[in-house]
Formats: structure tokens, sequence, C-alpha cells
């Protein structure tokens, strides 16, 4: 019997620990097979949907509709059966140029491709349709291969979002206008540009108060991926595209120059306009390229997270998770390991009514740990509360983790549990940053609450605009388990004062 | 004319002197071993300064040697050798070329000047160029990778801006003498095989076009103008056989023929060292001995090395000190030492999209296990270049290279456990997009582009890298090189593809190895050559594509009609842009390329109407509607006005129905498309005209 138990956990600590959380389980719904993915010479237009899934989102009957990157709008009915035969995919819309985002809106369909934003409306009822009319328009495209175009997702206040990459490589004119811009799209369907500083602003959603956010990737100019909050005349870090700002329609102007090569919270001192991301994602610790952000809003179905954002990220093909708190009246917060193991380079998600996630991707032009090249697949909850830091909130001495279950006091009073350290970045025009100024934060102080789902840690050393990073590897559940995910990334923009 | 940009030039050459440095000026030293004496740094100095030429035995250093002199008449202004020979280091300012004429009468100068210019050599065959291009040749010296060494114009905006001062950590090699020693054409001569001229490449040889190195003369030279037949050249030196006479005892007596190439007469005999205080090593050597102008930290390092002089060094110290005195170091790091410091970094370019690694030429780190030495050979003779996307451009460096690939070789070895055999075909799999991890998302295949960003070839890997360093690499890209995009598809050695090999790390990487090693074909997932397979062919009803075109714009919406004349309309200004015939689109790079380059039609071009601009366009283009039978109404605006422009395909041509909302106060006049019969339809009335387009 002994021999047997303990054959069976040599041979499952060998196998990579594929769906690191295992209170979550990832289902395909259609993913690559790879002879047949869409580079495959075996694949040709019209014998399989190539499901490079660049926008999804739900119609009033239940209907899915899927936005892929070759231009086609697909229509799938059954998306939350279990049987796949009960999976039916019809196509509604094409010719369009590689579509990145996708929202019903009323009786149609708004989808942003790079030139503009379409609204596709089936006027006679066949499933097909027959109108492309221009809805958002007032960027300038030049065929810069990475001139890509995002959204429309919705506010609290009704207004739709649009975020604009910045053009790189050939043909690229940055100069010309709202590259690296984000805005909203005006009744009569003009781009209204809020935001600049952008570089490849591939996810927007909105939280739960309706306050847009955006996640943007690591790249020139940004040394790690950053969610921002989205509002009127912020800039926040790539001035590849500021030249905008001189136009007429500009809501922003730099009141001083872009600094350089400066220690990232030099350089928001150095410029009042740059607001910092709410969360930084440290880079490969919380994967590279973040890409898409969708807040959960299940009643309890998706597990304990309700109100909290999840992020995409592409190359390791993970899902972050994110908790946001106002301090002093910005939003700022944490990040936390989710779930990893997906088919493919993530690009959306969307939750369904039914409290799971649905989880399109496709990794062509990019590499990602995905072995597949596009799909669709969903994450459900399998019901059992995983034991995860919650939410870790800002104290004016330190940080409050909450718990999804009650701690062992002993493993959680034991200062050494945990470990702290906080880094910034360098803000250069470079490739991504190293951490730099990296210190470590002593833990003096370890309180439990009586209902033992939070501690406070009592830290030392607590700076300004650092993220700060947590190990919590000695802590335990009352059931003596370990945390699904021991580490948290605070990005603590401000010490809240009380 | 070009008189801002000739005083800029001026300006910059001038500030570049390394200043207060009147000590003879060796980077690896400058950089290295300034900080504080060392016999280290003395053996390079004895290296560079060239003591070994005079005194016994090696250094184990690349060896150092004086520039040709036969044919100097030809290449340097008279007047400006002449003041170099009277005060070396005052006329060019960090020489490693000592005075060793001082307190000698001017008549001697003249004598030895009149005794080089008799040496024969060979005519230059260099013409004066026709064409100089002195901006372009600025552009090109900052960013090709001269200034990795020399100092760049402090004006020169590099793409992420001026560098800070106090970002150059360690002095350039400065040579503000350039213009009044060398003629354009000498020094282009120069530039193109500075080996021919200074076999100790310490000036090493750049492969470059021949437009390029007379366009980077004309910069270092300040020329203004752009025909170089106008250009200055160096003047006759005067003859004179019996000073010539003079001059060759007084060469013998200087010894210069130790680092110089000189005929047999003069040869100079070896000095055994006896009393270093008494020679070069003196704070004021006497008349006779070589005067270096040494700093104190120099002559200190040179003393403690003479202690150590016996003693074999070992192969690592030999390896570091030969980087150094041919400033590799410039450009590579090895193992943590070395590479561009913040300020040069900002004049490499490459391709941004590779990051760090397309811009800076690699590591030298374990550079004697990473590559085979057979490679390593190919590398440093300048045979092949895997780094296309660098703009910098590894130069050769001649014999002083000789032996430096076993050494490294030698140093870097480690004992490995060796990688099991490969299989190809699983390599070849592992390497591809269809169930493989997908090398060729982002790697070329020999002339294969990748499908993404365009990274490293890999096919040579198996002739270029030992399987061991491959594992070791793969494992952890970032350990190798920090800031890399390479991911890790083994992490911590666990592979991540477990489909493969049984997910074996080593027999996965070996596969790798052994496919690329075979050349037995590429990697699955390259898209095949287009055959028609995305071939968009209208069979019962119009097809609409959007993508960008050549002609049209980058909002070109594409109608292919059944009847076989098909329609590029500009969805930017709302105006029908061009008609062909024929095949109607291959859409596989607007559906699946990453890199949306601008198409053409696949047909025959009829005919293109003549396009308004955004501007002047009268139209708003507000989308289109697909009718029953699928052919495009176009939605126009004007103001508060709609207008409605509808095509449908008729053999040879196109109908069409311009439109407008009834209470339309304005109707734009049609353009009609060049080189078409255009007849107007009898039921044609006013806001709502038809029209046919005939091409026959």
């Amino acid at each position: 019997m002994i021999r047997w138990a303990l054959l069976f956990i040599v041979f499952a600590s060998a196998l990579p620990a594929l769906a690191k959380n295992s209170a979550y389980e990832i289902a395909d719904i259609m993913t690559a097979d790879s002879p047949t993915a869409s580079r495959s010479k075996d694949w040709k237009p019209g014998s399989g949907i190539p499901l490079e899934v660049g926008g999804m989102d739900w119609l009033p009957d239940g209907r899915l509709a899927l936005v892929i990157r070759k231009g086609e709008v697909w229509m799938l009915e059954g998306a939350l059966a279990d049987s796949p035969s009960k999976r039916v995919f019809k196509q509604f819309a094409a010719g369009l140029h590689e579509p990145l985002g996708a929202l019903w809106d009323k009786d149609s369909l708004l989808v942003t491709q790079r030139t503009e934003m379409t609204r596709l409306r089936d006027s006679d009822g066949d499933g097909i349709a027959d109108e492309y009319s221009t809805a958002g328009r007032g960027w300038n495209v030049s065929g810069a291969y990475h001139g890509y175009a995002y959204g429309p997702k919705r506010d609290g206040k009704g207004q739709h979002w649009v975020t604009l990459n910045v053009d790189m490589g050939d043909h690229s004119a940055n100069e010309k206008p709202w590259r690296g811009w984000g805005g909203i799209i005006s009744e009569t369907g003009e781009f209204v540009p809020m935001v600049a500083g952008m570089r490849s602003p591939c996810g927007l959603g909105a939280n739960l108060e309706g306050d847009m956010f955006c996640v943007d990737q690591q790249g020139t100019w940004i040394p790690a991926t950053p969610i921002y909050h989205m509002r009127k005349g912020t800039f926040f870090l790539n001035p590849e595209g500021i030249a905008s700002q001189n136009r007429e329609d500009s809501p922003l102007k730099l009141s001083a120059p872009v600094p350089s090569k400066v220690a990232y919270p030099d350089a928001l001192r150095a410029l009042p306009e740059m607001r910092p991301p709410a969360v930084w994602l440290p880079y490969n610790k919380m994967g590279r390229s973040g890409t898409d952000l969708a807040v959960c809003n299940a009643g309890g179905k998706f597990g304990p997270f309700d109100g909290q954002l999840f992020v995409a990220e592409f190359t390791d093909a993970k899902i972050g998770r994110v908790f946001l708190e106002k301090v002093g009246g910005e939003y700022q917060g944490a990040t936390f390991p989710f779930l990893s193991g997906f088919a493919s380079g993530i690009v959306r998600l969307l939750f369904a009514q039914d409290g799971s996630l649905m989880v399109g991707m496709t990794s062509r032009g990019w590499s990602s740990l995905g072995t597949k090249s596009y799909g669709l697949q969903r994450v459900r909850w399998k019901g059992e509360v995983p034991f995860a830091i919650r939410e870790m909130r800002a104290l004016p001495d330190g940080f409050e983790l909450s718990f999804t279950r009650p701690v062992d006091v002993a493993s959680a009073t034991d200062l050494k549990s945990y470990r702290m350290t906080n880094y910034t970045y360098l803000y250069s025009s470079a490739y991504g940053s190293d951490e730099i100024e990296t210190a470590t934060n002593h833990i003096i102080a370890a309180v439990v609450s009586e209902d033992r789902l939070r501690t406070r840690l009592k830290v030392e050393g607590l700076r300004a605009s650092y993220v700060h990073e947590l190990h919590a590897d000695g802590l335990k559940s009352e059931a003596g388990e370990p945390l699904d995910h021991s580490d948290a990334y605070y990005t603590l923009n401000k010490i809240p004062l009380k | 004319m070009n008189a801002i940009r000739l005083l800029l030039i001026s300006t910059a050459l001038a500030l570049t002197a390394p200043g207060a440095i009147a000590e003879p000026f060796v980077v690896g030293f400058n950089r290295f071993h300034a900080d504080a004496p060392s016999a280290e740094g003395g053996r390079l100095l004895f290296n560079e300064l060239n003591c070994v030429r005079c005194h016994e035995g090696s250094t184990g250093l690349p060896e150092r040697k004086g520039p040709q002199l036969s044919g100097i008449d030809k290449k340097f202004h008279r007047e400006w050798v002449k003041q170099f020979l009277e005060n070396p280091s005052e006329t060019r300012v960090g020489t490693t070329m000592p005075s060793l004429i001082h307190g000698v009468p001017a008549a001697d100068v003249d004598a030895i000047l009149a005794y080089l210019a008799s040496l024969k050599s060979p005519a230059s065959k260099t013409k004066p160029p026709r064409h100089i291009n002195s901006a372009r040749g600025r552009d090109l010296f900052h960013s090709s990778g001269c200034v990795a060494c020399h100092a760049p114009d402090p004006e020169f905006q590099p793409p992420e801006g001026i560098p800070k001062a106090a970002e150059f950590t360690y002095a350039s090699i400065a040579f503000p003498e350039i213009p009044s020693k060398y003629s354009i054409i000498s020094l282009v001569d120069f530039l193109k095989d500075p080996l021919k001229h200074r076999s100790d490449g310490r000036m090493p040889k750049f492969v470059a076009e021949d437009d390029d190195v007379v366009d980077v003369s004309g910069y270092l030279m300040r020329f203004e103008g752009s025909n170089g037949v106008a250009a200055n050249s160096i003047e006759d030196w005067p003859q004179d056989a019996a000073l010539a006479k003079r001059g060759e005892v007084l060469i013998r007596e200087a010894r210069c023929a130790a680092c110089h190439e000189l005929p047999k007469e003069t040869a100079a005999s070896v000095v055994p060292l006896s009393n270093m205080q008494k020679g070069c090593l003196a704070l004021k050597p006497a008349i006779g001995i070589p005067e270096y102008n040494l700093s104190d930290q120099q002559r200190q390092s040179l003393e403690l090395f003479l202690k150590k002089r016996p003693e074999t060094p070992s192969d690592a110290l030999v390896v570091s000190l030969s980087l150094e005195a041919l400033n590799c170091t410039a450009c590579h790091d090895r193992s943590g030492s070395g590479g561009p410091d913040a300020a040069r970094k900002a004049y490499f370019g490459g391709d941004h999209n590779l990051g760090d690694t397309g811009r800076y030429p690699p590591p030298l780190t374990a550079v004697g296990r990473k590559l085979r030495p057979e490679w390593l050979e190919k590398v440093l003779s300048g045979d092949y270049r895997v780094r296309p996307y660098l703009h910098t451009k590894m130069p050769i460096f001649g014999k002083s290279t000789n032996g430096l690939a076993s050494l490294l070789a030698k140093t870097d070895a480690r004992a490995e456990k060796p990688l099991p055999g490969g299989d190809d075909s699983a390599g070849r799999k592992l390497l591809g997009t269809n169930g493989g991890i997908g090398c060729i998302t982002c790697h070329r295949w020999g002339s294969q582009p990748a499908l993404g960003i365009q990274a490293l070839d890999l096919s040579n890997i198996g002739n270029r890298l030992t399987a061991e360093w491959l594992r070791e690499y793969l494992i952890n890209p970032a350990a190798y090189r920090p800031g890399t995009l390479m991911p890790s598809f083994w992490p911590n050695g666990t592979a991540s593809n477990l489909q493969i090999c049984g997910g074996n790390t080593d027999l996965q990487i070996a596969s790798i190895y052994s496919f690329a090693k075979s050349a037995n074909g590429e990697p699955e997932g390259f898209p095949q050559k287009s055959h028609g397979e995305f071939d968009l062919i209208p069979k019962d009803r119009p097809i609409v594509q959007r993508t960008f075109m050549e002609g049209v714009g980058s909002h070109a919406v594409l109608v292919g009609f059944p009847t076989g004349i098909h329609l590029a309309y500009d969805g930017k200004t709302g105006q029908p842009a061009l008609a062909w015939e024929g095949k109607f689109f291959d859409a596989y790079n607007t559906w699946f390329s990453r890199f949306t380059p601008f198409e053409k039609p696949s047909g025959r071009v009829l005919g293109r109407w003549k396009l308004q601009d955004s501007a002047t366009a009268p139209f708003r283009f507000e989308g289109y509607k697909l009718d029953k039978e699928g052919n495009p109404v176009f939605l126009l605006s004007h103001g508060q006005d709609k207008g409605f422009d509808r095509f449908e395909g008729i053999p040879n041509g196109f109908r069409r129905t311009l439109e407008w909302t009834s209470s339309s106060t304005t109707h734009p006049a049609p353009i009609h498309p060049e080189g078409a019969q255009v007849l107007e339809e009898s039921s044609s009335q006013t806001g709502s005209r038809q029209f046919t387009y005939l091409w026959k």
C-alpha cells in the first residue's frame, strides 16, 4: 500500500504542473490541432475556422461572437454546453482587417479593425451581417505592421474606449495622429483622445466601479507590463507617439521634457502629467506580455475572487489576478499568479453568465509557451476554495493580507514565513528594464485577525513608487496546506496616511 | 554652403581629444587597470608600448607593430610628420610612439624625412572620389560601430538622445590630427584596409562598401562639398639623396626598426634589460633613450610587471589581456567585464524588435566552449556573420588574432556531461510549429524568414555551437544574456513540451542540434509558397476584403466580382480607386502574415480613378452595406447629406449607381475611371445617377 502511494507521489511530482491551480480546470472548446493550424499546407479556407481570437462578446441570446484575426466574425451557439456536438459555429461577417476587439451594442456588434471601429448589423435577420458601417475613426493608419487598434470596451458611463498601438517597423509614422493613445468614441463616431503614452495597449477592461483600465506590454520605454487606469489628460510611459499632443484636440500637453535613463520614481517627479500604472506585473514573475483584463462578477461562481481583475498573458500563456484599492484617491494594488497551462498565447478573456471564463488565444507572430497555434478554452471553478492570498492592502506601516480560508496561526505569526523586497525600474527607451534599486524589507510583526482570515504585516522600509514583492512561502492554512501561489507583488504608488 | 556642418564637425573632433591624457593612451589600460598599479596592467603596457620589441621575451599578447613607413610620403603631409617626430605626444595626444629624437637639431629631422621619402613603395591605385557625402559619413561613423572605440561627435543625436557626459566611463581613442595628417585619398586608402598599413590590427579592417569608406573619410576629413576631385592631395616631399643618407644613420641610431618595418641596414639590436631606473622608466630619460611620457600609474605597473616577468602567465590572463589589447571589450562583455558602457550603447543600432540582442554584439562569456573552434576561426577571419541585424559589424584583426581561438577554447573548456545522440525527426518537429515549440516563430532558418521577429538563423547551429553549450544556454537563456527576449522552453531543465522525446530535456536539445547538423530539410510550419490556397475567387457572390494596397492606401476595401473585373475602394476618402481584371486577390498576407505588406492586385490593372486626398475629397466614408446579391453599397456623407455608391459587376465592367438622400442640396460631381468607356444610363436623374463603365 505504502509503496504504491510513494510511487504515485514520485510520478505526480515528475509531471510539470500544467494547471498550477487545482481548484480550476481548463477545458478546450476549440484549439488548433497543429496539423490543421492556419500555417499548415493542409489547411485551406473553408475547411476549418482558424480561431485566432482577437475579440469576444456575448449576445443577449447567449451566442458568443468571436472575432478572429483573419478578419471574420463567427457566432458560437452552445458555447457553454458540455457536449461538443451542441456547439455550432456560424459565420457572421468577413473581410475585416485584423480586428482586435468586439462589443455587442444594443442590436449590433462593434468591432475595431486596424482602420476604424465598425458596426456590424444583421438587418434582415438571416444571421449574417449586411451592414458594415463606420462607427469610429480619426486615427492615422500608416501600414506599419504593429499599428493595431484595440477595443471597444464600455465603461460605467457607457463610453466606448479604444486604444491604439504605436507603429513599429516599416511605414511607421508615430508623429501622425494618436498612435500610442487611448480614447473614447464620440456620438458622431470620432476618436476623442483621452490618454497618451502607451505602447502595445492590447487589453481594456472596466472594474465593477466602471472605471476603465488598460494593460500594456513591456518594450521600449516600458520596463514591465503595466496596468493603467485610463482617465483624461494622463500620460503613462511610452513617448513614441507623444507628438500628437500638439494637435488642437489633445487633452494633454506635457509641461516638462520626457526624462530618460532615470529611476522610475524620479521620472514621475520630473514629469507631472505622468501617472504611474495602478499595478506593475514584474517581468517573468508575472509573465511577459499582458494582453487583456476581465473583471470577475460571477457571484461566487468563479471562486472567492469577485470584484478582482483577471489579466491575460501571452508568452507564458497564463492568467494572473489583480486586486485594486484606492489610496490617496488613486488606484493601486497587488497582482498574484493565478493559472497557467493554456494551449496558446492568451489574447482575450471574457466571463460567461455561468461564472466560467472564456479564454481566446493566438500565438501567431510571437512565441508562447502554449503549444497550439490558436484556440478557445474555458476555465471553470471546480467548487473547492483554493488557499490563496485574496487581497493585499497597503497600510501606513505595512500590508494587510486577507485569505480565502483561515490560516494556521503559528505559521502566520512566524516572521520567517515571509520575505519581502522592493524595487523599481529604469525609465528609458531601452526594451524593458531590470529591476533596480532592490532593497530588502524587514517584516517585524505579523498579527493574525480573530477570524484568522487576515494578517497584518508590519514592514520596515516601505518606499512609495516601488514594487513590493512578497513571498509567504512558510504560510499554511488551518488544514496545513501551503498557499496555491505564495508570491504577491504590490505596486506601492502611495503609502496610505492612515 | 556646408559651413554650419563643417563648424559642428570641427568642434566635435577638437573635443574628442582625451583632454588631460598626455601619457601614451592604451585603451585597455585606461579602462581596466588605471585604478591601481598592477603587474597585469604592466604586462598589457609592456606589450602595447612595444617594449617587447627592444627588450627580449614575449608577453604572450598579440604583437604590436609600428605603421608601415615606406610610402609615408604619399600618405601624410610632411609638415605633420615633421611636427610629430619632434614632439609625438603633443602632436598626437595619447600616441604610443615615444619621443626618440628629443634634443636633435631641426636639420636632422629633415634628414630623417628625406630618408623616409626615399623608401620605395607601390603607388596607390585609389582615385579621387567623385562624390563624397560627409553627412552620410557622419551617420555611418556613429551607427556602424566606430564610436565603440572612437569618440562620438557630442552634437550627434543617436536615436534615443545624446548620452550624458557622466555615462562615458572611459576615454575614447582620439584622432584630432586626421585632417592635418591625411588627404582624402590617403585616408580612403587606409580605411579600405588598415591592416595593409598597420598589420597589428589595433585598427582593424571593416568590411565596408567603397562608398561608405569614402563618405566616412569625408566626414573625418571635415570635407565640405561633394566632389572629391577638388580635395587637397599630399604635396610631394622633397627628395635629397645626400640628406637621406644622413637620415639613415639617424634612424639606425634611434632604433626605429625595432617597431617599424624598415630596410635591414637600419636593423635594431636587442637591448637587454639591466637597470630599469636608467632606461625608459626614468622620470626624465636621457638623450637617446625613448621618452614615453609615462604616468606614475603606468610606470609603477611596468615596474610590477618587470618583477614578475619571468613567470609564465596563465592562459586566462593572456586571453583577457589580449581582448583588452585589441579592444574587443569595446563591444563585447566577457563574464561581466567589458562591453559598451551606457553612453556607447546609445550608438549601437539594430533591430529593435529583438530587444537588446538585436543591437549589441554578443557576449564573449564562455565563447571558447560556446562556438566550435572551426567556427570561431571563421568569425575571427570575418568569413561569416550570423547577426545581419546588428548595425555594428565585426571587423577583422588580421594576424593579431592568430591562436586566439584555440586559446579561448582551452581557457573556457570544462568537463561536460555529453548530450545523448539526437533524433533528427524529433528535432525537426521541435523546431517547427506543428506540435513543436516553434523556434521558427522567431528564428530564421537559412534563407527562410522567421514567422515573426527575425532572430538569429538556427540552420547553422550544428556547425556553429557545441551541443553542451546549447543545452546550458537553452535551459536558462537569460543567465547567459540578461534581457534577452528568448524564453526558456526548458525552465529549470524541465521540458515544456511533453509530447516529443517523452519530454526528456537532453534528448530534445540533442535532437534539435542533430537536425540542424544534418542539414536535411527545414522545420515544419513555414508558410507554403502561395500556390493559390489563399486566392479569393468570387464565384456566386462578390467577396469583400479590406487590406493595405499600393496605390489605394491603408484603408483599401477590395471587392471581387464573379463577372471578372474587380474594384478597390478607398475607405478613407470614400472614392473608388482601382479596377483590375483576372485573378482577384491572394489573401495570404492579409490574413496570416504578421508584417502586413502593401498588396498588389493579383490580376491586370485596367484603370484608376484620380483620387482626391482626404482634405479635398468631397465625401466622407461611412462604411458599406451588402445587398441581397452581395453587391456593395458604399455609404458616404457630405455634411448632413447621405450618399450611396453602389457597384455591381457586369461583363467587362461595372454598373455604378450614385444616389443622394432626397433632402440633399448638393450632389458632388462623380469622378470616372481612366481608360473606361463611360455611359450614363437613360434612367439617370438628379440625385440618382447610373453609369456603366466598360473596358473592352
